[in-house]
């Protein structure tokens, strides 16, 4: 089994407590993104379940073992750092074999391994260069085929993609998603960009202030965030202030200005007159004719290509709304009187 | 030569004149030591090999160039591992007492040589440690000189280093001992040469704190020739200086020749 389990982690540097208290459980096999924005505590956890920093309190089990006071080494775990940490000194086939090497593995084992590792990441014919002569995808690769070849049971990605440009990004995303599919093996992934998250993994946790504010689903995490945070962090969000009136049907009523309306249930008990934010994504938000729910007024109208985006006025506060620019759908002009409407399913409410 | 070099004309006749200035002494004593004549003259009365047969048949100036030889070797192998240890510990520990320790590991760099050389010869000739006119109270005193300028280039580059390259090999399996010896050593290597290149150099041509350490029985070659020329004017001392120096460019092209020292000084 190589599961990880994350009890009550704690980890202060002084006064400062970089990770409050996470308790988390990472099935086998599964692709976890640690989430959150940068100083959020996410690379501590890392860094933590790597063995180079050692928990304040709390525990850190892979599998049945108890690992929070092994060192590194003794870990079974491979990294891939932001910068690759490619030997400078070592060519490609050296880095891939030094694993390998400390495992007291025969040369002739060795060999073979090195090859299919190559062949595995597609550098065939990379055996010796240097990391000087590799670009930032390859040393990538390079550093994948390292921590692999010693057959580690978790891997760790450390915001593997950021120093790369923005399309070797989008390539590698998949090629790293179909690596562990394939391989099947447990890796956590931190990252502070959500599309990288929402892209690649089974579940995700969003961290803030070193705490864990929800861990779910990729759909889970887009469309059912449980706080503002999490709204407002992963993608955009209209936060509309409503005072709750009480619940409807299995819907929760709400109210802000002139209007009522419904949306997806609160759960537990909210006392009506309560303070909420709503939620609602700009791609659920439906433009139509005045009279077609809630009256709007266009404020700014933004082409963007595939995707039209408006400001509305609605009530006292301002929304976005973002619609795909097909021929069959009619444009806004602003100062247009308009109305608008979302499934109410599409719509969250969030007590403070 | 318009268009051809970024660097103005005026730098390239300042950097010229500054290599001629530096040069000028060195082919003073390699022609002084050639010279035919029985006083050390510049220039030469004529060219001959008679003052470097003198070198290698002298009673003083041959055993003084093994003497110094040997140690500047010590020196060198003392410095360069002691002050890779303290570059260690000072680039990568934190708190009040390191910041201490560094001012103070620095310090010799900055006192004046006579001091440090005074202070040691009060200290071995006050106490009962025996060290006074020996040679490991000498090489003491050498390692004490040579040691902040491994220290230096040593820091120098462990500053730069990713520690993330030592958690690499940490996490494929390496012990912390391991880590450093197969990643960290090697990554620093070309800049410990560097350092024990500066170590051997200066231990060699070292006179002042030599001066108040040596005894009648322990003359480096510095102090010799500087006794020589004291009471007599011969070229001998020249032509002992034509073999220190070929030594120290033998020692410096030895080790770019092992190590990319191009890597060090030209970052």
């Amino acid at each position: 089994m190589s599961d990880i389990q994350l009890v009550n982690l704690v980890k202060s540097y002084g006064e400062m407590q970089a990770v409050k208290k996470i308790s988390l459980h990472i099935k086998e096999g599964e692709f976890f993104s640690l989430l959150g924005p940068s100083g959020c505590g996410k690379s501590t956890t890392l860094r933590m379940i790597a063995g180079f920093v050692m928990p304040s309190a709390g525990r850190i089990l892979i599998g049945s073992d108890e690992v929070t006071h092994l060192p590194p080494e003794k870990r079974d775990i491979g990294i891939v750092f932001q910068n690759y940490a490619i030997f400078p000194h070592m060519s490609v086939a050296e880095n891939i074999a030094f694993g390998l090497k400390l495992r007291k593995k025969s040369q002739a084992e060795i060999e073979i391994t090195v090859t299919s590792a190559l062949r595995q990441v597609g550098l065939v014919g990379y055996e010796d260069r240097y990391q000087r002569q590799l670009s930032g995808g390859e040393q990538q690769r390079v550093a994948l085929a390292r921590v692999l070849v010693t057959k580690p049971r978790i891997l760790l990605l450390d915001e593997p993609l950021s120093a790369l440009d923005k399309a070797l990004r989008e390539e590698m995303k998949y090629w790293i998603k179909e690596l562990q599919r394939t391989l099947g093996i447990t890796t956590v992934y931190v990252t502070h960009d959500q599309d990288e998250a929402l892209t690649m993994s089974d579940r995700i946790g969003v961290m803030q202030k070193g705490r864990l504010e929800q861990v779910g689903s990729p759909e889970d995490i887009y469309e059912r965030p449980e706080t503002l945070f999490v709204t407002t962090f992963i993608g955009h969000s209209n936060v509309i202030n409503v005072t709750v009136k009480g619940r409807d049907n299995g819907k929760t009523v709400v109210s802000f200005g002139a209007n009522t309306i419904l949306a997806r249930a609160l759960e537990g008990e909210v006392a009506p007159g309560s303070a909420a934010k709503l939620v609602v994504r700009p791609e659920n938000v439906v433009i139509g004719r005045t009279g077609e729910g809630l009256p709007a007024t266009v404020l700014t109208e933004n082409y963007q290509g595939a995707l039209v985006r408006y400001r509305l006025s609605l009530g006292e506060q301002e929304i976005v709304v973002e619609r795909q620019n097909q021929s069959n759908v009619s444009r806004f002009a602003p100062g247009e009187e308009v109305g608008v409407s979302w499934d109410p399913e599409r719509s969250e409410v969030l007590v403070a | 030569m318009r268009g051809e070099s970024a660097i103005p004309f005026a730098f390239r006749v300042i950097s010229w004149l500054t290599l001629a200035i530096l040069l000028i002494p060195v082919v003073i004593v390699i022609l002084a030591g050639l010279n035919s004549g029985d006083y050390l003259t510049f220039p030469p009365q004529g060219l001959s090999l008679r003052w470097v047969v003198a070198f290698l048949t002298s009673e003083t100036f041959l055993p003084a160039f093994g003497t110094s030889l040997l140690i500047a070797l010590i020196t060198t192998l003392i410095s360069t591992i002691i002050g890779t240890m303290a570059a260690l510990v000072l680039s990568r520990a934190r708190g009040r007492i390191v910041n201490a320790l560094r001012v103070l590991f620095i310090l010799p760099i900055v006192l004046p040589g006579i001091v440090v050389g005074l202070a040691l010869y009060v200290f071995y000739i006050s106490t009962d440690v025996g060290l006074a006119r020996t040679m490991a109270g000498l090489i003491i005193g050498h390692v004490i000189v040579t040691c902040p300028f491994v220290i230096a280039t040593v820091t120098a580059v462990l500053v730069g280093f990713d520690r993330s390259l030592e958690e690499a090999a940490r996490s494929l399996g390496a012990s912390p001992f391991t880590a450093f010896r197969l990643v960290t050593l090697k990554v620093i290597s070309s800049s410990i040469s560097a350092g024990a290149i500066f170590a051997f150099i200066i231990s060699f041509g070292q006179f002042e704190v030599t001066l108040f350490l040596s005894g009648p029985n322990l003359q480096t070659l510095p102090i010799t020739m500087y006794t020589a020329l004291r009471y007599s004017f011969e070229p001998t001392a020249a032509a002992a200086g034509i073999f220190a120096i070929f030594l120290v460019v033998a020692a410096t092209v030895t080790t770019s020749r092992i190590t990319d020292l191009k890597r060090i000084f030209g970052r």
